[in-house]
């Protein structure tokens, strides 16, 4: 298992980053392949409006 | 799928197959009392939604109200006028609930003569003042005084009447033919339309040319001055097309949008003639006058957005960079604001492709669902009133998130029952 997590450490890093841009902008500078998956919370986090468009069936 | 979803999705295909698919046509002009479904001589139309407390309008719409009872001849003064909307023996209503709609600061009353705008596939018919050309004091702009007047009723006498009679003389001219000629020309159809109104133009001074009538000449120069004509027309095409799609239940659909200068809202096809409105935002951009300011601005006023929710506007914004960029914006801006509108939609206009836009379609149907749940809110163009009168300026806005929410939140009242 120790030698597993050793391997991890020592490969090559490719990050997937979720959502704000810089977090991943800061890691690319540093030279690490980034994966930039644009996501944002859905009704901007509204839970009053995500629990209608949900009893409505989503979208 | 969830049964609910499954009559939203149903009801909307058929909103969109209404939007796309229509035909808006300009068949004829007519007195307003005599043509709009449910108009009475005491009534006046306004722009936006409904007033709860008439002392909340503001004065540049007081003027185009208090002018037109007196244009009607129900009073002599503009005291008398006020007195008559405050005691409700004139009635004021929102021209969009009478599938009618009033650009900027117009007020329409029962003798001033409408552009009939009908929808030659669904049947719908939709209502529109007259465009009143370039002259900035008018009733449009809430203008009123003896020389307003004397263009008011030159247009009840000799202007909207002569205009009937010619596109009736010609069978109706289609709008969707005069945006798909003009397609790639640089309009946006809401605040810029020098392209379509001139392709207005060359369709309809022939059978101008025809009319038996002294004062020919004077209608037909009329006419030929007005790079604007085309929003009015499109504007009753809309509202046509509306009337259709207004009646569609469960849909989820966005079908009204306008201001009063005190509030701004919208409706949408599954809550019925139900107005979600918040305090009118600012139409911001270009001030037409480098010593007026924002706070000289009454808030969002008028219907021409109506064009908007057939795609036009500030959601074809891409179609018209040169006017993004007196909005203060640049080309990206424009393409974002059209990307912006596409992603909240539910379909796009494929007969008016832009070329510099990869030849893509102008958006339509836009969808409070997706609204909501993206959080992305579409932009409005908009030409702004100042509070005295006259035309502040013109720019754009975001359509107000708060409309969409509480939309949504009456229309899962209503399905949930």
């Amino acid at each position: 298992m120790q030698n597993k997590i050793d391997e991890l450490f020592k490969s090559e890093l490719v990050v997937v980053n979720i959502g704000p841009k810089m977090f991943g902008d800061a890691v690319r500078k540093q030279g690490a392949e980034v994966i930039q998956v644009d996501w944002k919370p859905l009704a901007g986090g509204d839970k009053e409006m995500i629990a209608i468009l949900e009893a409505l069936g989503g979208i | 799928m969830n049964a609910i979803r499954e009559q939203i999705e149903k009801a909307n295909e058929k909103v969109i197959d209404i939007l796309l698919n229509s035909q808006p046509t300009w068949v004829d002009v007519k007195p307003a009392g005599e043509i709009i479904p449910g108009f009475e001589k005491n009534m006046l139309l306004h722009p936006g939604p409904p007033f709860e407390d008439v002392n909340d309008i503001v004065p540049t719409l007081r003027t185009s109200l208090c002018g037109s009872i007196i244009h009607e001849g129900l009073a002599s003064t503009m005291d008398a006028a006020w007195e008559m909307i405050k005691t409700g023996e004139v009635a004021i209503k929102p021209a969009q609930d009478y599938n009618a709609s009033c650009a900027a600061v117009t007020v329409i009353s029962a003798s001033m003569p409408v552009i009939v705008g009908k929808d030659t596939v669904f049947g719908g018919v939709g209502y529109a003042s007259i465009h009143p050309g370039p002259n900035p004091k008018c009733l449009r702009w809430g203008f009123y005084d003896e020389d307003v007047e004397k263009d008011l009723s030159w247009f009840r006498d000799v202007f909207g009447p002569a205009l009937g009679e010619a596109v009736r003389s010609m069978g109706g001219i289609n709008m969707k033919t005069i945006l798909a000629r003009t397609a790639g020309m640089g309009d946006e159809n809401h605040v810029r339309q020098p392209a379509s109104s001139s392709a207005l133009i060359l369709e309809l001074i022939p059978a101008l040319l025809e009319l038996k009538i002294e004062q020919r000449d004077d209608v037909i120069r009329a006419f030929a001055a007005n790079d604007r004509s085309f929003l009015h027309v499109m504007m009753a095409g809309t509202m046509g097309i509306l009337e259709t799609a207004r009646n569609v239940p469960m849909s989820t659909v966005m079908v009204a949008m306008g201001g009063n200068g005190t509030e701004f809202g919208l409706q949408f096809a599954g809550t019925g003639k139900q107005w979600f409105s918040v305090p009118a935002p600012k139409i911001l951009g270009q001030l037409l006058n480098p010593s007026w300011t924002e706070a000289d601005l009454a808030g969002y006023l008028g219907d021409s957005c109506v064009t908007e929710i057939y795609g036009l506007g500030g959601f074809s914004a891409i179609a018209s960079p040169a006017f993004v960029r007196l909005t203060g914006g640049s080309f990206a801006d424009a393409k974002k604001r059209t990307e912006d509108a596409r992603e909240v939609s539910l379909g796009e206009h494929l007969f008016a492709p832009i070329p510099w836009d990869d030849y893509r379609g102008f958006p339509v149907g836009i969808d409070m669902r997706k609204v909501v749940a993206t959080n992305i809110t579409p932009t409005s163009h908009g030409g702004s009133a100042r509070l005295v009168g006259g035309q502040g300026g013109a720019g754009s806005m975001l359509v107000p998130m708060d409309c969409f929410k509480q939309g949504l939140r009456a229309f899962y009242e209503l399905v949930r029952g």
